[in-house]
């Protein structure tokens, strides 16, 4: 059988870690054929060897039947593939059209041919019914166009293999709908698509044929139509797992965290918009939404990090006008959301970084001397309690992996015992194993009485932790639900907006 | 595997050894023989009669080199000590010839006051830089290096005018009054060196055992790290300028204090002790008891530099080349010897 | 303001020429992404080989050709040191400049014997090209008439440096890799390359200043004789936001400043506070620049 792509026991190697090793991969033409496993299982590490921009340490990679070598993203797209990353990779400031041809221009005697170039990108984005304004800036367009923008990249440069990187995690349910539509009607051209995922049911929903990986590895290569979810879910763990949370029902106390009428941002559509919202001891309110709605502005103002306008009381005691440390020291924890860009600091050692927040605690330091005795001590004792794998405490943590690097960030912040936890993505990026450890850590601080602000993108995270939901939608919160009654099929539909259909 | 990586020498050595070695082609091509070259350097800076003269060229430098290391131990970069240095030394000059005129002061306490008004008048203008970056984002590193032209053109236009010395065809003050001078106390050992290693002490203290030493580190490590654990960053800044600028005001009453008398047009600024420490600074990668120990180093080089002219007509300025080429050598750290850098995983 | 003469417009025109030409390279460094402060530098290094090429061939044209190969060979530091070594801009672009202030006094004593100043009858300095139509008509004569090749192209050069950033696919390339190299990458574009011809061929453009500036306006060498002027471009480029035309406009405007205080110092004035002015006025000029700037953010969208 002629394989439109395959890979031949493809191996690479990042220092002593092993990314992929001896990896299988057959993709017929004009199927939709899906690259599953966990995070850190080395999908994006096989896809960034089929797209050039890294190379096989061994094994072979062919196309249509004829072995190739790439080393650059030109000579993939050379050889028919594009491919939509995970991370968008547009050029906000530059429209649209200028985005789709930049690296493929049509030019005329030297110069940039405007004309045929919006006219060709134009008529491409037409005949697969990609609605774009291709003479848009990008910086002004939604998630949802930005992908399309992204897919008509890929096809101006006529990719036959389209590798599409996690392309629903920053879609709301409808606008997934949209890009389900745009697959088949790629697939029905001919065309061949690589659908990177880990979520089973749009798999299911998709996919011709699946192939799973785990731990760098192929552990199954099937039909999609004759696989079972169980079946995938066991070659993506190695054992069944179930990601309900197990936890009992939630006791509400006292009101931790109030706020009340909080902005952020300017204008007419400013990033949060006039937000209320109550935290009680003792239970989880977590906050669902397409990642951008206003989340990250929310909890960066009621963190301090960003000004906002409003009221925000702390147990009662008003914190709006005081500073980071003030509110950290008033009672907040909060893990945030980009552990490596702001949890930590890759040069700083581990008992440097688990101090962070708490150098002004008397038991820490003195008139402005730092106790290092004092400081070492807390941070082995954090390292052992917290099974941080680190050489020791003077060693810097830029050398750990995501998941321990996770569980510096969550010691140091659950070590303040403070009346309110403010948890952003905190499983985002961590294995399985680990996911369900953070998990039952943060309901534990439930059970101890604190009150916890849950903000995930992950429905089933907020489905399976929170006591309360709340649905956050262009800045505002859309909907207040108990997490009980909450089903899946609804919170998609808050989280597109579209509170009347929900109810 | 772990022994042989220690093994190899670190990025400051390999610098400066590739510095030394393109410093020789440069002497071979001039036709000087590079090891003669070398030996008066190091004669010049560590024979025991130099030592005096390393040590007093040494004191303004380190003290620079100190003064550049504390913004950039939290990130920042003062481009500006030429501007502090000239105000410090201005000032002390001129505040306890004034002074003296009004109040009869013994001459230790006019020297303290002068002192100590040097280092507030350049951390005050050191902190205006900062303050144009937090208040109205211009950045530090062009607005501290813009305010040193009207620092100098302002001190060399008073020291030209009202308060020049007329009885001297100089650009320069009157002398300071009799007693206001720093005393050298025994051997090479100046009343500046003991004030300078109490500086260079207390910041290295700040630095490893206080709250706003970690602060600092933290911030020059990771910025949005150290904002999220609650520190202050734009008093910070204000802080380490500040802190930059007093040292450099130091460095210049120094200087002005214990070796002119007298604040001297230009004397502060043609040795270019500013970006000599800049350099010493930048080799210690912010570290301020490296910063000391690599300012030493480009003292010794340039002491050794004057000898060398002196004996075997190598122009000295090439002691600045070997500085520059040490640093250009130093930030390309990253890549010697093909290190991979976090930003190949994908 | 009768001070204003034809000698002292005419001499701004022409002083404001390496100014320019050094804005011109930041602001295509500026694009790709790079920070490039060591404009400085670059035009000592130019100003200096100019006067050795002028020195050593006995022509002018000589002397630029030798002035902006140089700068083009030092930016090669900065070229190779962001791009294939992973420095770091700031850190490199120090290292250069006072490595361009060392070698140029270093070189000078070995080169010529001299030290501070060389200046020497076998320098060819750069023609003037006279408009006869035009030369002694006020202001338009003083302006355009009697200045050098080298101004005359720097101007030519602001519009082709328009065209090539905004009307061409190289421009393209150049803008999105200034805005997102990583983006750039996955399209296939390579990123290193084009930021290190960029950043060459900005060092041709500091070369031209550096000549500009030695055998175009005095016909000597003098130590440390940019004196500032590349700190005043990386000011003019911040201002303009990189865009060339409006990066004309801001030297036009210190140069403007930079007649006034000329004047300054005419009516009396002493040269060591005229000298300031230039950065006084830049500095206030990103003051008002930094209050623009406040506002307009803080406008409703």
């Amino acid at each position: 059988m002629q394989w439109e792509l395959e890979t031949i026991g493809v191996t690479k190697r990042f220092g002593p870690v092993t990314a992929n090793e001896g990896v299988d991969l057959r993709v017929k033409k004009g199927e939709v054929h899906a690259v599953m496993g966990e995070n850190g299982a080395g999908k994006s590490t096989l896809m960034s060897m089929l797209y050039g921009l890294l190379q096989p340490d061994d094994g072979e990679i062919l196309i249509a039947g004829r072995q190739v070598h790439f080393t650059s993203a030109l000579d993939a797209i050379g050889h028919g593939l594009g491919m939509v990353h995970q991370a968008f990779q547009l050029f906000e400031e530059l429209t649209v059209w200028e985005n789709i041809v930049m690296g493929a221009e049509p030019a005329r005697r030297g110069f940039l041919d405007r004309r045929r170039a919006i006219a060709s990108v134009a008529g491409l984005a037409e005949r697969y019914d990609l609605k774009v304004d291709v003479t848009q800036r990008v910086r002004d367009l939604s998630v949802g166009i930005r992908q399309r923008v992204e897919i008509l990249k890929a096809l101006y440069r006529d990719a036959q293999i389209l590798i599409l990187d996690e392309p629903t995690a920053v879609l709301t349910p409808q606008e997934r709908d949209g890009l389900f539509a745009v697959i088949r009607a790629l697939r029905d051209d001919g065309r061949t698509i690589l659908f990177v995922t880990h979520k089973l049911h749009e798999v299911m929903e998709i996919t011709d044929s699946v192939t799973v990986l785990r731990q760098g590895r192929v552990t199954e290569r099937m039909a999609t139509k004759e696989s079972t979810p169980e079946a995938i879910i066991t070659a993506m763990t190695g054992r069944s797992v179930s990601l309900d949370v197990a936890k009992g029902p939630a006791t509400p106390g006292e009101i931790v965290l109030q706020v009340a009428g909080l902005t952020v941002g300017q204008g007419p559509k400013p990033a949060v918009a006039d937000v209320s919202i109550t935290v009680r001891a003792g239970e989880i309110v977590g906050i669902a939404g397409v990642a951008g709605n206003g989340q990250s502005e929310l909890i960066e103002a009621i963190a301090g990090l960003r000004p906002g306008s409003g009221r925000v009381t702390l147990k009662g005691r008003d914190i709006a006008s005081l500073r980071v440390a003030e509110r950290r020291e008033a009672g907040l924890a909060y893990i945030p959301e980009d552990r490596a860009a702001t949890g930590t600091a890759a040069g700083a050692t581990a008992a440097e970084t688990l101090l962070m927040g708490r150098q002004g605690d008397a038991a820490l330091s003195r008139g402005g001397l730092l106790n290092l005795p004092a400081i070492s001590e807390r941070a082995r004792r954090l390292i052992a309690q917290n099974d941080i794998r680190i050489s020791s405490e003077r060693a810097k943590v830029g050398t750990l992996s995501g998941g321990n690097l996770q569980k510096v960030v969550i010691a140091r912040e659950l070590d303040h015992e403070a009346p309110l936890l403010i948890a952003e993505q905190p499983t985002r990026g961590v294995d399985v194993g680990a996911i369900e450890a953070i998990h039952a850590r943060i309901v534990a601080e439930r059970d101890a009485g604190r009150a916890v602000l849950l903000v995930s993108a992950e429905m089933s995270e907020v489905l399976g932790l929170s006591d309360r939901i709340l649905v956050m939608y262009e800045g505002r919160i859309l909907a207040e639900l108990p997490a009980s009654e909450a089903t899946e099929a609804q919170l998609g539909l808050l989280m597109a907006g579209r509170t009347g259909e929900a109810a | 595997m772990e022994r042989l990586k220690s093994l190899r020498p670190g990025p400051v050595p390999l610098a400066i050894l590739s510095g030394l070695v393109i410093g020789a082609l440069m002497l071979l091509v001039s036709g000087d023989n590079p090891l003669v070259a070398y030996r008066e350097i190091v004669e010049g800076a560590f024979a025991p009669r130099n030592w005096r003269n390393t040590l007093s060229w040494a004191i303004p430098l380190v003290g620079m080199s100190l003064a550049a290391a504390i913004p950039l131990r939290g990130g920042m970069v003062n481009l500006g000590g030429d501007g502090q240095i000239v105000i410090g030394g201005f000032v002390a000059a001129v505040v306890p010839i004034y002074l003296a005129d009004a109040v009869p002061l013994p001459g230790f306490l006019l020297a303290a006051i002068a002192i100590l008004c040097a280092m507030l008048a350049s951390g005050l203008w050191a902190a205006l830089a900062a303050l144009g970056e937090t208040r109205l984002g211009i950045p530090m590193l062009i607005s501290s290096l813009l305010l040193s032209y009207p620092a100098i053109g302002l001190t060399s236009w008073a020291t030209g005018f009202p308060l020049r010395d007329t009885s001297t065809g100089l650009t320069q003050t009157r002398p300071v009054p009799p007693g206001a001078e720093l005393p050298e106390l025994f051997g090479p050992v100046t009343m500046g060196l003991v004030l300078l290693t109490i500086v260079v002490a207390a910041v290295i203290y700040v630095d490893r055992r206080t709250v706003p030493g970690y602060e600092l580190r933290m911030r020059g490590l990771n910025r949005r790290f150290a904002e999220y654990g609650g520190v202050r960053t734009e008093r910070q800044a204000l802080g380490a300028m500040f802190a930059s600028g007093a040292i450099a005001g130091l460095v210049g009453a120094i200087v002005v204090l214990e070796v002119h008398h007298r604040f001297q047009n230009g004397a502060l600024v043609s040795p270019s002790y500013t970006w000599s420490g800049l350099m010493a600074a930048l080799l210690a990668g912010g570290n301020p008891a490296r910063a000391v120990l690599a300012g030493f180093f480009f003292a010794a080089l340039q002491t050794g530099g004057f000898a060398m002219q002196r004996e075997i007509q190598v122009p000295r300025v090439l002691s600045m080349v070997l500085q520059a080429i040490i640093i250009l050598f130093v930030s390309l750290r990253y890549g010697v010897g093909g290190g991979r850098g976090p930003k190949d995983r994908p | 303001m009768n001070m204003l003469n034809a000698y002292t417009v005419n001499a701004t025109i022409g002083g404001m020429t390496p100014i320019l030409l050094a804005a011109l390279a930041g602001v295509l460094c500026g694009r790709v992404a790079v920070f490039n402060i060591a404009l400085e530098g670059k035009i000592l290094i130019g100003a200096f080989f100019a006067i050795v090429g002028s020195y050593f061939t006995g022509s002018a044209l000589g002397g630029v050709l030798c002035g902006v190969l140089a700068t083009m060979l030092f930016s090669t530091i900065l070229a190779y040191g962001v791009t294939r070594f992973r420095g770091d801009s700031i850190v490199l672009c120090i290292g250069m400049n006072l490595l361009a202030s060392g070698l140029t006094a270093y070189l000078l004593r070995q080169i010529f014997g001299q030290a501070g100043v060389f200046s020497d009858p076998a320098i060819a300095e750069v023609d003037r090209i006279v408009i006869p139509a035009i030369n002694t008509i006020p202001w338009l004569g003083w302006i355009f008439s009697r200045q050098t090749p080298i101004t005359y192209l720097s101007w030519l050069l602001v519009i082709v440096v328009a065209i090539v950033l905004f009307r061409t696919p190289l421009g393209l390339r150049m803008r999105g890799i200034g805005q997102n190299p990583e983006a750039a990458t996955t399209l296939g574009i390579d990123v290193g390359r084009t930021r290190r011809w960029t950043v060459i061929a900005a060092g041709a453009l500091c070369g031209l200043a550096g000549a500009q500036l030695s055998i175009g306006t005095v016909g000597i060498f003098a130590e440390g004789m940019s004196a500032g002027r590349g700190w005043i471009a990386v000011v003019a480029v911040m201002l303009a936001r990189d865009n060339p035309i409006w990066a004309a406009a801001v030297c036009l405007l210190f140069a403007i400043a930079d007649t006034f205080s000329v004047q300054l110092q005419a009516q009396g004035l002493p040269n060591q506070l005229t000298d300031a002015v230039p950065y006084v006025i830049t500095l206030v000029a990103l003051v008002i620049g930094a209050l623009r700037g406040r506002r307009r953010r803080m406008a409703p969208v």
